[in-house]
């Protein structure tokens, strides 16, 4: 209760602060939409040419695209501002400040930022994914459906967890401000199934920066490709790399020690 | 004058060099929707045999040839330029008997690209060994006449990115403008794919632009696909376009510093 009451009020402060730039929301989410416009072109050149990519059909790659957008949006609309944020806080010291709030700081740290017109791409990341399960048609099954929304909330926490340990590294090494620079790189190659790889690339974008596993391993889900087993071996992926993330980012904290001392 | 681009040369190179990890992030970044591409073209290839005739290593060669395009003629002016017009820092350079964006503003670009080609030439090498293109089919001749080619699209792209860059004399949301601009590269200049496999609308309004200069045109020429006809004709509407972006740029930039009144002025 407690925190939603926070999450709220972090909203309402970022939602003011985006009022003051209302003009700059709208150009923002023209940009959005043509983007959108070239990432739908892009697939209609791809299946213009073929009728499968790597076994997938059109459909199952509108709903690849929503899946990306969700994971990208949340990088647009929470990841990257704070990244600014923390990065700013350990290099001019004011992290004291969030350090001292009787909260959760890996919480604080995460949400402090919004980036509030994002919540539109949000939308249109869920209608992407809702068209393309249906252009994907009748194989589809409940169950199907159920772990794909499992799957990708897992794969989103991996992330999520990778981003906290890459940012708590700056405790180690306070010069670290490309931290998330390879997160940012690889993001791109979310948009298409990772199978159409090569072994090198598959093997990056899975294990090292597991852009994949939040993409590509739903949509196996959703098409059926995977056992019960699989799906429990990701699950626990995603539960085990939140724990360690959560105890890197304590034992990061004890290493802080202000700007000034 | 061949003193004071010394100078520059040795100052701009300095201030790049600072920032060299930062520069192998941004190759980093710079490297991976190409390589997306081309994964998903050749897969595309090797499942059907070729896609309107492009082989899989007819894939694999342009975009490997793309990255090389790509490096050289690209441009980051808005990075180094859009912020000292807004911020003001830009009356510094204004006094000085030079112009900013044809000296120094030009020198950093270019000591950017020789860092970054340094760094990206091991890349490539990787890659090249990654994919194993079959490079036969490629001439002495056709690398030479790209050569010039490429500083052709370097300095019309530089050119018409500056362009854009001083509208921020009128306009602080001028990244937006660029963000658009940028997608326009994107469609009609043959990065997502090649020219040919795009839909004819696309193809025929690319004829009209000067954006394949950029990019297909010297692919093409390396790769050797083009007649010598085509050759002159690429060659033409490179030096026209050039005109154009100098008449451009040179108009925009004169209003520009006549509105320009700098912050705190």
């Amino acid at each position: 209760m407690h925190t939603l009451k926070l999450l709220s009020s972090f909203f309402k402060v970022n939602v003011q602060m985006s009022l003051a730039y209302r003009a700059d929301t709208i150009v923002n989410i023209l940009l959005n939409l043509m983007w959108l416009g070239w990432e739908l072109l892009s697939l209609n050149i791809i299946f213009s040419n073929t009728s499968t990519l790597g076994g997938w059909g059109f459909g199952e790659l509108i709903a690849l695209l929503g899946v990306f957008r969700l994971v990208n949006t949340i990088m647009m609309a929470i990841i990257w501002p704070n990244t600014e944020k923390f990065n700013q806080s350990i290099r001019d010291g004011s992290m004291d400040y969030t350090i001292l709030q009787p909260v959760n700081s890996m919480f604080l740290v995460t949400f402090s930022r919004i980036t509030v017109w994002r919540i539109w791409d949000l939308i249109l990341a869920i209608t992407l994914m809702v068209v393309g399960i249906n252009m994907s048609g009748d194989t589809t099954t409940a169950l199907h459906i159920l772990t794909f929304m499992l799957l990708a909330t897992t794969g989103t926490i991996v992330i999520y967890s990778l981003w906290i340990v890459l940012i708590a590294l700056t405790f180690w090494f306070t010069k670290f401000d490309n931290n998330v620079t390879i997160l940012h790189a690889l993001l791109d190659s979310g948009r298409y199934p990772a199978t159409v790889y090569p072994v090198w690339l598959r093997i990056i974008v899975t294990f090292i920066v597991p852009i994949a596993v939040a993409t590509t391993i739903p949509l196996q889900a959703l098409r059926g490709e995977l056992n019960s087993g699989q799906v429990l071996g990701f699950f626990l992926v995603g539960v085990v790399s939140f724990l360690l993330a959560t105890r890197v980012w304590k034992a990061g904290l004890k290493r802080y020690s202000g700007a000034s001392s | 004058m061949y003193l004071i681009i010394k100078r520059l040369w040795q100052v701009n190179w300095a201030e790049q060099w600072q920032y060299r990890a930062n520069l192998l992030m941004y190759l980093l970044y710079w490297l991976v929707s190409p390589i997306i591409y081309l994964a998903v073209w050749t897969s595309i290839a090797n499942a059907k045999g070729s896609v309107n005739g492009y082989t899989a290593n007819d894939f694999i060669t342009y975009y490997l040839v793309l990255l090389i395009c790509d490096q050289v003629t690209s441009n980051i002016v808005i990075h180094i330029f859009g912020y000292k017009i807004q911020d003001g820092s830009l009356s510094g350079e204004l006094i000085k008997p030079i112009h900013p964006v044809l000296t120094s503003v030009l020198i950093n670009n270019i000591a950017f690209k020789v860092l970054t080609i340094l760094g990206f030439i091991p890349v490539w090498i990787v890659l090249f060994f990654l994919f194993r293109p079959d490079f036969s089919h490629v001439a002495l001749s056709g690398i030479l006449l790209s050569i010039p080619a490429m500083i052709l699209g370097f300095l019309v792209s530089y050119l018409l990115s500056a362009a854009i860059t001083a509208l921020a004399f009128w306009t602080t949301r001028v990244y937006s403008i660029h963000e658009f601009y940028f997608a326009l590269i994107l469609l009609f200049s043959g990065q997502f794919v090649p020219l040919p496999l795009m839909p004819k609308l696309v193809q025929d309004i690319a004829q009209y632009l000067p954006f394949q200069l950029f990019i297909y045109y010297p692919i093409q020429l390396i790769l050797g696909k083009l007649s010598s006809a085509q050759i002159v004709q690429g060659y033409v509407s490179g030096l026209v376009w050039l005109g154009v972006a100098v008449l451009l740029f040179n108009w925009i930039w004169r209003n520009g510093v006549k509105r320009y009144s700098a912050v705190g002025a």
